[in-house]
């Protein structure tokens, strides 16, 4: 391991001394200007001001260049605890890659003006730890559609008017979004990095199931109103969802068209950017994506959001919080089941829930220093009702003290409730500006509904306490 | 959908967006038939503002200043000449394509902008401080008054820039790179000038050209 490392440090100190600042993405290629352009402090994916107009007027300025990108993440994770008390546990099979130092992803993006109006930011990428065969436990990679974002705009300014309208097709609600206060491109956005396990669906619970054709408008650079219309990315759109699958358990069916709406009102004075917003999403998903017929789940997402952020050279700060509600009313096949732990019922567990609800709040703070250092501070609550279908231990009503085990590991609750709290605290070096190492922890406070004993066996929410180190590649 | 009817559609749509896309409202950045007012309008306004009057002081107010100094700013990013890093991050990139024609055309578009007063604020000691500066100099030290090259009132000269309702911030980062760089060898005289300047002086003279009107 420390050979590993050590080999890593050389080779990542040859790279950082060979690579300059000319040696830029996609987007770069096409405008010919630095990433501090577009991101905030260089530190992606937060936008500036310039970026944001950047991409609501379709990656369409600039000249034609050769769209491709890649990136890539080598990263090592290690958890405060990886044993517990439950004889059930599989240390190696809950933390298999703690502690290592691993090549995490790698993605390639076609990126950059298509035509005069079009441009499209499409990437692709490959896990390189996506899962363990069955047989020896040896890591298998398996390449995906990732963020895919085609889009249309004209602008039509003049000195008594600005009104941009475009139309987007992409396959997360949320990533078409310019702001980083939106889950989509807001938080966890190092790949490997952790967070809470239960989050509202629009929070990624789509991502990259879904097809979306919608349409928008930015009015004075003063109101940002958007609807997009999402269904399943099969058929025609399978494109938009290449690696999900029903088999593999990733790939979710919505029913029909689903919308997802987005207004926003920003405001920009001297140094300073604000935005206050709103956004939200009706979707039925089908409760086997297997058999897309008969009654769906009904989710009804409803969030706000706002930014802040003030960038003068050498500072940058970039401020944002959501705070989104999701209903769930689920499908009959979900609702009043018995429960997981007492399939025939001869133990008088409650039933699940025909209904559940869900809220999450998420803030965070980048600031950056001459777009080179900086850090961050994030914190994520995630609240939401108590349904026996999340239980996955339970005491046994007929023989007291004696809990049943459904053996879920670390993601394990035994309150069968999603509530999670957490602090994530990043430092971060941006040596050059295709490289940006960072150093994270995460302290759980709560996790899947308690902070102490939170599965039933003796686990702390503290003990999923994660300290992740990374370094992100981009060229 | 069926896949000919998707297509059908998708091929409608890239016959749409192709009729939709007008030179007047194009954001090229290297094709020389663009008018240069499309691309003060779409481009250049996203940080400079449509008339010039930059809101954010990340970036320099350029409505009203003469036409030469701008000619020769974007001529000089362009040749990579104007090094600094506001110029190099941002204004090498968008500049590389730009034909002459152009950027005379540019440079007349802003420079025939009408220079707003800037409304941040600027502590009324520090800028009477920076007034004595700009309109004396300094004799012990053979500092000419700033005025006699940038105009009584900061509007600009020819090639040399118009002060008036500048961003402070922006004035005390180039008074920087001429003081300590090479990074803009255009603007040579004003090295000799800004090593007579020290840190105190350079607010002041911000401050004061930024709350000229």
């Amino acid at each position: 391991m420390t050979s590993k490392i050590t080999g890593f440090i050389v080779a990542f100190a040859l790279l950082a001394a060979s690579w300059h600042a000319h040696a830029v993405p996609a987007f770069n290629r096409q405008t010919g200007q630095n990433c501090v352009a577009c991101h905030a402090g260089g530190q992606y994916p937060d936008l500036t001001p310039y970026g944001r107009l950047f991409k609501l007027t379709g990656y369409t300025i600039g000249e034609r260049a050769l769209p491709l990108a890649a990136m890539a993440v080598v990263s090592a994770n290690k958890t405060r605890s990886t044993t517990s008390p439950d004889p059930n546990f599989d240390a190696a099979a809950n933390f298999p890659k703690d502690g290592n130092l691993i090549f995490q992803t790698a993605s390639v993006f076609l990126a950059g003006k298509v035509a005069s109006n079009v441009g499209l930011f499409a990437q692709f990428t490959y896990n390189n730890y996506d899962a363990q065969n069955g047989t020896d436990s040896a890591w298998m990679g398996h390449g995906v559609s990732d963020n895919f974002d085609l889009r249309y705009a004209d602008r039509f300014i003049s000195p008594e008017r600005d009104l941009i309208i475009g139309a987007t097709m992409n396959n997360n609600p949320g990533v078409q979004d310019p702001w980083n206060s939106i889950p989509a491109w807001g938080y966890n956005t190092v790949p490997g990095s952790t967070g809470p396990a239960a989050t509202p669906i629009i929070a990624g619970g789509l991502a990259q199931n879904v097809a979306g054709l919608g349409g928008y408008l930015f009015w004075n650079r003063t109101v940002y109103a958007e609807l997009t219309g999402y269904r399943t990315a099969n058929g025609f759109w399978s494109f938009l969802s290449q690696g999900f699958t029903t088999t593999r358990g990733d790939m979710q069916k919505v029913k029909g068209a689903n919308p997802y709406w987005r207004f926003a009102l920003t405001h920009d004075w001297g140094a300073h950017s604000a935005m206050v917003g709103t956004y939200g999403m009706n979707v039925n998903v089908y409760p086997d994506p297997t058999n897309e017929s008969g009654p769906t789940s009904r989710y009804r997402d409803a969030a706000i959001d706002a930014q802040y952020q003030y960038i003068l050279d050498p500072h940058s700060l970039t401020v944002t919080a959501t705070y989104a509600r999701e209903k769930v009313d689920y499908a009959d096949s979900l609702a009043g089941q018995p429960h997981p732990l007492d399939p025939d019922g001869t133990l008088g567990l409650p039933l699940t829930n025909s209904s559940d609800s869900l809220r999450m709040f998420r803030a965070k703070a980048t600031y950056a220093y001459h777009a080179r250092y900086g850090g961050s501070l994030s914190y994520v609550d995630v609240s939401g009702s108590t349904n026996a279908a999340l239980q996955t231990s339970a005491y046994d009503p007929t023989n007291p003290g004696v809990l049943l085990d459904g053996s879920q590991g670390v993601l394990g609750s035994l309150a069968g409730n999603p509530g999670t709290r957490a602090w994530t605290g990043e430092i971060f070096w941006t040596p050059v500006q295709n490289i940006r190492t960072g150093l994270q922890y995460t302290a759980f406070s709560k996790f899947n509904g308690g902070s102490s004993n939170y599965d039933g066996f003796g686990r702390n929410a503290k003990d999923n306490d994660t300290v992740f180190f990374y370094v992100w590649l981009a060229y | 959908m069926s896949k000919p009817r998707v297509l059908a559609i998708a091929i409608a749509i890239a016959a749409l967006c192709a009729a939709c896309a007008s030179p007047e409202r194009s954001r090229s950045l290297n094709d020389p038939s663009i008018p240069a007012t499309a691309t003060a309008q779409q481009v250049c306004s996203i940080c400079h503002g449509i008339d010039g009057n930059a809101v954010s002081p990340n970036f320099p107010r350029i409505a009203g200043q003469p036409e030469p100094y701008l000619v020769s700013q974007l001529k000089a990013f362009r040749g990579h000449n104007r090094s600094d890093p506001q110029g190099f991050e941002y204004m090498w990139g968008l500049s590389r394509s730009f034909t002459d024609a152009q950027i005379e055309q540019l440079a007349a578009y802003f420079a025939a902008q009408k220079p707003l007063a800037n409304p941040a604020h600027s502590d009324p000691a520090l800028a009477a401080r920076g007034q004595a500066l700009f309109e004396n100099g300094k004799t012990d030290k053979n500092l000419p008054p700033c005025k006699a090259c940038h105009g009584d009132h900061a509007q600009g000269n020819q090639g040399f820039p118009r002060l008036a309702g500048q961003h402070a911030d922006y004035i005390v980062k180039q008074l920087d790179v001429f003081q300590r760089t090479d990074e803009r060898p255009e603007g040579a005289v004003m090295k000799t000038i800004a090593h007579l300047l020290d840190r105190d002086d350079i607010e002041a003279v911000a401050a004061y050209v930024q709350s000229v009107n």
